[in-house]
């Protein structure tokens, strides 16, 4: 899959975040995105997990228009932000096979197991997520995000929360993106937290998309 | 079935909500005790200010539980991964309306008890009468306010917009379901209100319809 930004332009407030910004995130890419406190990087990666619509410019999924196929595009899409994203009443396993099956997955609940034994929450599968730390739920936020094999991963801040063990998981999980010859986003203030995964190193400068 | 699928994770989120359940129950109870203070103790006419008593308690009741409803895919974001499984809008939004009727209706159960005994009216008899105009009523209820919760979502006074919204749309409904569940204990012959369970009726098919033709566009509209 190759999803495509063209000239997107986002304001809030009249206040433009993103001004003609363009990014392509084609097949075995790690893409880093930098940028200071306020330059876009969510409503980037907001406007690419199909979230949020921009207000200009248009965002092409293998040349078509994401707007005529966003249910489709949705579903090869693993996204993990700064919101959870999660119901913190229910526990892990409840989380991820509710969203595995909402998505068509049969096999939710293995799924899910399978996913929190690899981030080593398997002890703590069947607690409410209210009472993780902040380092757990984002395991389990990063759970979420796998639970479906995307074909792009979007990972806003993975990093926040987590410790080594943790990061070393992010990063094997980015190099086996890469090697099966699919697409990450990693919005992360330090870019040596990466490792050696990364292929490509953007900058957002005045809403637009640089190269690092 | 992507619906029974949100219905039954929104009923699990309900129910461990303990403080959510306990202050619904003893405000629907507290209103219909308040009220039938106020009328009493000597009823002119019991079974119009029963029915009057236990819509208007199950009308504020809902507003209660459709705000808790909508806050649930808020307080985390979850609302956005429920997008972002790609189901299909409108069975997303038919398992909450479910959700939502499911709780209305243990509202109601919990509130018939409490106006038959306070206000003195109802026979096992007139029972399945009264449930059958229950049921028409919270689904109506439950589809309209369902969708017009997710129009307020974001919004601040969205506990005030919503009842602003949902009143006068639902008026036909109310004005039904108060004439039946009157006539139905012993306040006035059923026949000569039983026109009003064909409005509610239509009431219910247009807030299903609405939600089919807009709840997707309400949902992408969350920014």
């Amino acid at each position: 899959m190759i999803l495509r930004a063209e000239a997107v332009t986002k304001r809030f407030d009249d206040r433009p975040v993103l001004s003609r910004a363009s990014l392509t995130l084609e097949p075995g890419q790690v893409v880093h995105v930098a940028g200071p406190n306020g330059s876009g990087k969510t409503t980037l990666a907001r406007i690419l997990g199909t979230l949020l619509p921009p207000d200009e410019g248009e965002v092409l999924v293998d040349d078509v228009p994401l707007s005529e196929r966003r249910s489709q595009t949705r579903r090869l899409i693993g996204f993990a932000s700064h919101a959870p994203l999660l119901y913190l009443s229910l526990t892990p396993v409840e989380n991820l096979e509710f969203f595995a099956r909402l998505a068509g997955a049969r096999d939710g609940r293995r799924r899910a197991l399978a996913l929190l034994e690899r981030f080593g929450l398997e002890q703590a599968a069947h607690r409410p997520l209210a009472h993780f730390s902040r380092g757990m739920l984002q395991r389990v936020v990063l759970c979420r995000a796998l639970l479906l094999d995307p074909q792009l991963l979007i990972l806003d801040e993975p990093y926040a929360g987590l410790d080594d063990a943790g990061i070393l998981v992010v990063n094997q999980v980015l190099a086996e993106i890469r090697k099966q010859g699919r697409t990450a986003l990693l919005i992360a203030h330090d870019k040596e937290r990466g490792g050696g995964v990364i292929t490509r190193a953007v900058r957002l400068r005045n809403g637009r998309v640089e190269d690092a | 079935m992507t619906f029974l699928l949100v219905m039954k994770k929104d009923l699990r989120l309900f129910v461990r909500d303990a403080r959510f359940l306990a202050t619904l129950g003893l405000f629907s109870a507290s209103l219909v005790l308040i009220l039938s203070v106020a009328f009493g103790p000597v009823f002119t006419e019991p079974p119009r200010l029963a029915a009057a008593t236990v819509w208007a308690a199950l009308f504020f009741a809902g507003v209660l539980g459709l705000t808790r409803s909508l806050e649930l895919e808020g307080e985390s974001g979850a609302g956005d991964a429920l997008r972002l499984s790609g189901a299909d809008a409108f069975s997303l939004y038919l398992g909450k309306t479910l959700a939502n009727f499911a709780l209305l209706a243990a509202v109601f159960i919990l509130l018939l008890p409490l106006t038959a005994i306070f206000f003195d009216v109802g026979t096992l008899q007139a029972l399945p009468g009264v449930l059958g105009v229950a049921a028409l009523a919270l689904i109506g209820y439950s589809a309209w306010g369902t969708l017009f919760a997710a129009l307020a979502r974001g919004l601040q006074a969205r506990e005030l917009l919503l009842s602003v919204l949902l009143f006068p749309s639902l008026v036909p409904l109310w004005i039904g379901a108060v004439k039946l569940t009157h006539a139905y204990w012993g306040g006035v012959p059923v026949a000569e209100v039983k026109d009003w369970l064909k409005v509610m009726a239509v009431m219910d098919v247009l807030g299903l319809a609405l939600a089919a033709w807009l709840y997707e566009a309400v949902q992408e509209a969350g920014e």
